[in-house]
């Protein structure tokens, strides 16, 4: 998509002021995180196989009754699924997210020794994807006919590549062909490097086509020009004035962005055996971990709508015309 | 039998010494050495990365699953061991005795064993253990069930304990050598769950120090060790076990980044090796592989006879007539697995092979098929009889069937398919799989069953297992209702004389195979790799766990 040029055209419909903007957000959060909830619960209802047999089961392990009943009063799996769905909801209320049964903890402790993992993976890639876009869009932009053709079809390719694969090939090159990066996760910055590559490069795929066409037409507009004529150098132009306008779409990508990163750190995560929600969640979804499910789903939707908020936001700094008419 | 892999060249420096002593290399047993070359080396940090699920607990007495087993097996012991001929030696109990009637069985402890939290070993601490088990809250499947017949627990002096039994049970040994029921500190006992899960407190060479959910394990070598099983003991008689610092215990579900992990040099010992990595691997002079089957039921595929099409007997001879096993765990497993004829792992001693019912024979089963109505086909080629079609559902566990194994089952739907059968294959999730169980929508399916010694059988096709938990799980998935069977699989449990339960069994393994109740196709694999820097390594005889008691890193 390519924005029109801010010096011509009428106004704009009018934008909320900031403080509505806030309210009406807020609203909608709330809404996302109640709706989130609820489609979990059920969702993982609905699908065939006993939660207390879950619990307690594993290959090649048979319950006793006993042990059965006992697990279905305590997680209170012998009530109505309503009332399972209302003490569910009025828990949440209170801010508690229950007990996980397959990690034998607090929901939001389980949560918390995982979050931080994924939220630093997920922003490096963020970052690792966003310097990979800018510098392929600017490379390929100025460059000439070859280097955009080279350029849009690296990002094409890259868009398209499944995690999984990756990953694989990541691990080939680096780990077992030049053996300088590690396999597997190791702790300190070597070991966040292959995950975080195996998740930015589709991630620059898409941010570099968006940003390369708005690159393009900013480039070719009236005050690039003017800078031009100022005598402006062509690096100054880049970086003060056609970045700034190519990063606007990109920007509100992002949001998006965060979300996707999140749903490829469950692939990422096992692959590399590397820590954090996506992997929790995996495991949790195959035993059947309800509350922990729900949990996750919940805190990934926050996290979720908190960076669209951002993105909304650092959206309203860069480009003057989305900020409304209430100030 | 590992036999004729170890007959390989490679493979023979993998099998055919041991921490010396323990090494019968095709040991009914079924735990398998490593010879190690060299002396013991003392110190360092071995890294293990498992495939399995991260358990949920590292308690083996809640729940009770493989995983548990694995890493419990570093730093639990049980009363209990079996060496490498499947004979039950002395662990935290040194002798035993049972009434004449099997009803009382007493125990004699060790009395210089302290866990690790300094709670001492006794036989108050041994009934703890059994009341933890058998409770209820505990949750625990495995344990309870092996247990099940221990009425009461009573400490008769500080270290001789006393089991009272609602009936005989000559399985108790070998029930109470494994791992889901081994010996906790009944201190830590007292903790939460939400404690005891996190860092279970036992007398192993190992302790549980530090718990990353989603990562690893760090197990630290346990100083005060004493207890090692006696025929280990024996073994390594001088030594200061173990000689490893530290286990760093990872979870890496993904085999591919397994292995690669195993050859990059950040892990030295993984388990769940697939058959292509082995293969592989064999051409690699730095990595070795441990096969170390697993005990109990073999990998099998059930006929549920509880219902048409397969409650006609015929019908479930045609379909394992028409199948042409061999081939497939051939190519599929590139000779990594071979295949069996039993319902019991070959490492049961007990073991019963009939070839001879699985040979493949393709006008014989189209003549079973016509004698029993399916005589006509539909436009698609599938048998017909009174206008419904031969279909088999075959619900599949993806998170117990290895890739390999599915392809196998893709095989047999093939093969079943040119007499007319059509198998639908539905891979499904753990807990979507026992839900069509439960619902009996099934008429085949393989389902793993590990336990030490042939009265599995009892649990899988006594006809009582048929009847469903509340959940709607059971056992007998074969749904074998048989009452001479049941009257066999009973007097056996129950028998004291080691001739009279052997050929029992033998019995029971009869009816089970000559009935077609069953497909068996090969033992449940357990392939370790390890890194040839790691020596002393040895899987237990009990249920096939690997143990670093007596393992060091060459430098």
């Amino acid at each position: 998509m390519t924005l029109p040029v801010p010096t011509t055209g009428a106004r704009r419909k009018p934008v909320p002021g900031n403080r509505h903007w806030l309210l009406l957000r807020a609203g909608g959060v709330l809404f996302v995180l109640w709706a989130a909830a609820t489609i979990t619960f059920f969702a993982l209802r609905l699908v065939p196989g006993d939660p207390a047999e879950a619990i307690l089961g594993g290959p090649g392990s048979q319950a006793g009754p006993e042990a059965l009943a006992q697990v279905r009063r305590e997680y209170g799996l012998d009530q109505p699924l309503v009332v399972q769905y209302l003490t569910y909801l009025g828990r949440l209320l209170t801010g508690d997210l229950g007990q996980s049964y397959s990690l034998h903890k607090p929901v939001l402790t389980a949560i918390g020794e995982q979050f931080g993992a994924t939220l630093t993976l997920a922003l490096v890639s963020l970052a690792l994807a966003w310097a990979l876009a800018t510098g392929l869009a600017a490379w390929s932009v100025r460059g000439g006919r070859v280097a955009w053709a080279i350029g849009s079809g690296l990002e094409l390719v890259a868009a398209a590549v499944p995690h999984f694969w990756l990953a694989t090939v990541l691990i080939l090159f680096f780990s077992l062909t030049l053996g300088i990066l590690p396999p597997v996760s190791v702790p300190g910055p070597l070991g966040i490097v292959l995950p975080a590559l195996t998740m930015a490069i589709p991630l620059a795929g898409f941010l570099g086509q968006v940003m390369r066409e708005s690159l393009l037409t900013a480039m070719e507009s009236p005050f690039v020009t003017t800078a031009r004529a100022r005598g402006e150098s062509e690096v100054r132009i880049f970086w003060r004035h056609t970045l700034r306008h190519a990063a606007i779409p990109a920007v509100g990508l992002s949001g998006w962005a965060f979300g996707s990163l999140i749903s490829g750190a469950v692939v990422v995560e096992s692959v590399f055996a590397r820590q954090g929600l996506g992997r929790s969640l995996l495991s949790a979804v195959q035993l059947r971990d309800v509350t922990l499910v729900t949990g996750i789903v919940l805190v990934v939707a926050l996290a979720y709508t908190v960076m669209t908020l951002v993105t909304d936001l650092a959206d309203r700094v860069i480009d003057p015309r989305t900020r409304g008419v209430g100030e | 039998m590992p036999s004729r892999r170890f007959s390989r060249p490679r493979a023979a420096v993998v099998v055919t010494a041991a921490v010396a002593l323990l090494l019968a290399a095709c040991s009914p047993g079924g735990g398998t050495s490593s010879e190690p070359s060299g002396e013991p080396v003392t110190g360092g940090t071995l890294t293990y990365a498992s495939g399995d699920a991260e358990p949920s607990c590292l308690d083996p007495h809640v729940g009770g699953n493989y995983p548990q087993a694995l890493i419990a097996t570093q730093y639990l012991e049980s009363l209990v061991s079996l060496d490498e001929d499947g004979e039950v030696v002395p662990w935290l109990a040194t002798e035993w005795d049972a009434s004449d009637d099997g009803l009382e069985w007493e125990f004699t402890l060790r009395d210089d064993v302290t866990f690790t939290d300094g709670t001492p070993f006794d036989a108050e601490a041994v009934a703890a253990n059994i009341a933890h088990v058998q409770d209820p809250a505990t949750a625990s499947s495995t344990g309870y069930l092996a247990l099940a017949k221990i009425k009461d627990v009573v400490a008769v002096d500080d270290h001789l304990v006393r089991f009272e039994m609602s009936a005989p049970d000559s399985a108790l040994l070998e029930s109470l050598s494994q791992v889901w029921v081994a010996m906790e500190s009944p201190t830590a006992l007292e903790r939460s769950q939400e404690d005891n899960c996190a860092a279970p407190v036992g007398t192993g060479p190992f302790v549980v120090d530090t718990w990353e959910r989603q990562d690893s394990v760090t197990l630290v070598r346990n100083d005060d060790y004493n207890s090692p099983p006696a025929d280990v003991a024996e073994a390594t008689e001088g030594s200061d076990l173990p000689y490893l610092d530290s286990i760093v215990w990872r979870f890496i579900p993904d085999s591919a980044s397994r292995y690669a992990a195993l050859q990059s040099g950040e892990v030295q010992v993984i388990d769940n090796a697939q058959p292509d990595t082995i293969k592989s691997a064999e051409s690699d002079d730095a990595i070795e592989e441990l096969d170390a089957p697993r005990p109990g039921a073999s990998n099998r595929i059930e006929l549920n006879s509880g219902k048409a099409p397969f409650d006609d007997e015929r019908v479930r001879e045609a379909f394992i007539r028409s199948v042409n096993v061999d081939d497939g765990i051939q190519s599929l497993f590139f000779g990594t697995a071979e295949r069996s004829y039993s319902p019991l792992s070959s490492v049961e001693p007990l073991g019963l092979s009939l070839p001879d019912l699985f040979a493949v024979d393709t006008d014989g089963a189209s003549t079973l098929l016509d004698d029993a109505g399916w005589d006509e086909r539909d436009a698609d080629g599938y048998r017909v009889k009174d206008g419904e079609r031969l279909t088999l559902d075959f619900p599949v566990s993806t998170n117990q069937s290895i890739p390999a194994e599915q392809s196998l089952f893709e095989q047999v739907q093939a093969d079943a398919k040119t007499e007319g059968f059509e198998i639908k294959l539905q891979p499904l999730d753990l807990s979507s799989w026992y839900g069509v169980l439960a619902e009996n929508e099934y008429d085949l399916v393989s389902a793993p069953y590990t336990k030490v010694g042939p009265d599995v059988l009892r649990i899988l096709y006594h006809s009582d297992s048929i009847t469903p938990a509340p959940s709607g799980y059971f056992a007998n998935l074969a749904q074998v209702d048989d009452a001479d069977l049941d009257e066999l699989l009973t007097q056996a449990s129950a028998t004291s004389d080691a001739g009279e339960r052997a050929s029992l069994y033998e019995e029971a393994q009869r009816i089970i195979l000559e009935g077609y109740y069953i497909l068996p196709l090969y033992d449940q694999q357990n392939h370790f790799l390890r890194s040839s820097a790691v020596q002393g390594l040895r899987a237990m005889p009990t249920v096939s766990t690997p143990t670093f008691a007596g393992a060091w890193l060459v430098p």
